[in-house]
């Protein structure tokens, strides 16, 4: 289950189609090759995105996550 | 030389299941995840790392207290004497220890045999250091007292190192922090732990031969939920030296800079090479190809950019796509000596390669070779990408930013030389750069006040593979921070003035009266 406090790491570690999801929506999980530091929260409040922005990623992770499984 | 890298892993002692944390000599069981490593050559898993918990840190953070207490006495050429015994067996393991660089990281062979020999020349540069560590006696103002400074060591030093240079970064930091009297705790990517845990047991057992306490040289494979923030905001650690993206040393200034700690910030870099009309064209262009295309352009000093005048443009452009036409047909295995260039580290990187080729196209830019992703035999793993070149502009948003691929934008100058180091300025970054030209009065613009405002700027050398004499950083959004060789040993040590009055007379400073 995807939570706004997981790591960038974990994310890209384990849920590895957050990559392009996320990035589609202008936040790099990815720089020089590694992933950034930081939760997923962390990094949706640096591009300005709200706690409900932030709610709706999470939401839409889990429902790719289940469709992937 | 035929690699066969089951042998390279049972020389390192490396087997399915590896413990992650050492302080030394000695290894832990840990209880934290269970992280595997693959190849990007062949994607195939490598082999596990058991990772460190919060309890592995505290005791190997411990150690390190204690160790620092004891091995700040060693005098320090008796520290370089365990650095010279450590570049000695670096030796011995060079082909293996390269070959699993290569394997693990995929650079070609040759750069990895070049990453460990940078090992070996850091520790013999410390070795050397170790009996030159100075300070500098000054006048005093008053009669009778002397006014001298020395540099004592620090304690514990954070090294964080990325995936494209796995084991050179951590040799560069820590053989400089152990012949200052410091001890590490290495923090290695999460993408090459296992070129980690071999470097670290090629190194344990000289530090047993010779009685080094464990706690000096220490290595700590964890996740960042357990080594991360957390790590930086620790206060018993006075220095970091962190290898990554701007991002993430943003993150590591800002946390660090809070605690007024120090850090050494080696971060990205958007290089170019000026190429003017007096230069040796030919000359240009084989070290640019290098500076392009090697580590598949995944080095901090990668060329990025070719700025070029527009007399010589179309011969420096057709030349460049010639070069790269030689390129292509060696793009593939890079433990096959036959091959140039390896894959990119995962497919995250292979994503952003295609955006940036993608992106450069929408901003106006045009493709003149490459871009795309490898398919077919030996190309399995998705990871193999063909070198890009790209005609675009400066402001691109694209240009402006660090694609950590093999793309290379070419952009046309005008006028005199001056035109185009302020377009080799006009980036965030401030890592590398160079000049191409016989001409003494345009070199030594570039190399003056007026001139690159990087960290390395060069006359007729490219941009990457710098040797490690020399300081080694950037400015700007590079970070700033310098390692490796010239007088950056000082940074790893605590700068300490001391007044000394040796007259039976208690002057103050200034002339101050203070009669009681």
């Amino acid at each position: 289950m995807i939570g706004k406090n997981i790591t960038i790491e974990d994310l890209v570690d384990d849920y590895p189609f957050s990559v392009t999801f996320l990035q589609k929506k202008g936040i790099k999980c990815i720089a020089c090759g590694e992933p950034i530091w930081g939760t997923l929260e962390e990094a949706c409040l640096e591009k300005n995105f709200t706690q409900e922005d932030i709610q709706q990623f999470v939401d839409e992770l889990n429902t790719l996550n289940k469709k992937q499984n | 030389m035929a690699i066969d890298i089951n042998k390279v892993l049972k020389t390192f002692g490396i087997t399915d299941v590896n413990q992650g944390v050492s302080t030394g000599n000695d290894w832990f069981d840990t209880d934290g995840a269970i992280t595997s490593s693959s190849s990007p050559i062949d994607g195939k898993e490598i082999a596990k790392v058991k990772n460190a918990t919060m309890e592995d840190y505290e005791m190997v953070m411990k150690k390190a207290q204690e160790a620092f207490i004891e091995w700040r006495q060693v005098p320090a050429p008796e520290r370089g004497e365990i650095v010279r015994l450590i570049g000695l067996e670096l030796r011995k393991y060079k082909e293996e220890l390269g070959a699993l660089v290569t394997y693990e990281m995929g650079k070609i062979f040759q750069e990895g045999l070049g990453e460990v020999q940078e090992m070996i020349d850091i520790c013999d540069f410390a070795v050397g250091q170790s009996r030159l560590i100075n300070g500098v006696s000054l006048q005093s103002e008053r009669r009778e007292h002397r006014l001298f400074e020395q540099y004592q060591p620090l304690g514990i030093v954070g090294i964080i190192t990325s995936f494209n240079f796995p084991v050179a970064v951590w040799a560069w930091n820590s053989a400089l922090a152990a012949i200052a009297g410091d001890v590490v705790i290495w923090k290695p990517s999460s993408k090459t732990p296992l070129t980690a845990l071999a470097t670290q047991k090629i190194i344990g057992k000289i530090l047993k031969e010779n009685n080094v306490p464990e706690g000096v040289f220490n290595l700590i494979v964890a996740k960042s939920s357990v080594m991360g923030d957390n790590f930086l905001e620790d206060r018993r650690i006075p220095l970091f030296s962190v290898t990554g993206s701007t991002v993430v040393g943003q993150r590591v200034g800002g946390i660090v800079g809070k605690r007024l700690g120090k850090t050494i910030l080696e971060l990205g870099g958007n290089n170019a090479v000026i190429i003017t009309p007096n230069a040796d064209i030919k000359m240009a262009i084989a070290s640019t190809v290098f500076g392009t295309v090697g580590t598949a352009g995944q080095r901090c000093t990668s060329t990025r950019r070719i700025i070029i005048h527009e007399s010589v443009y179309d011969q420096v452009k057709d030349s460049m796509v010639n070069a790269y036409k030689s390129v292509a047909a060696k793009v593939g295995n890079p433990l096959d000596e036959n091959f140039l260039v390896g894959p990119l580290i995962d497919v995250h990187s292979v994503n952003n390669f295609k955006n940036s080729v993608s992106k450069v196209q929408e901003e106006g830019g045009k493709i003149l070779f490459g871009g795309e992703v490898m398919e077919g035999e030996g190309f399995e793993s998705g990871n193999y990408v063909m070198p890009c070149i790209a005609e675009a502009e400066n402001h691109y948003e694209i240009v402006q930013e660090e694609t950590f691929a093999p793309i290379v934008y070419l952009i046309k100058y005008s006028g005199e030389v001056e035109n185009a180091i302020e377009i080799n300025n006009n980036v965030p970054q401030g890592l590398s750069s160079c000049i191409f030209t016989l001409n003494v009065r345009e070199a030594e613009k570039f190399v003056s006040a007026m001139g690159s405002d990087c960290g390395i700027a060069n006359v007729n050398v490219g941009t990457s593979g710098a040797e490690i004499g020399g300081a080694f950083g950037g400015e700007k959004d590079t970070g700033g921070g310098r390692e490796s060789g010239s007088d950056s040993w000082k940074i790893y040590m605590r700068r300490q003035t001391s007044t000394s009055n040796y007259g039976a007379e208690l002057p103050l400073a200034q002339g101050i009266k203070f009669d009681f």
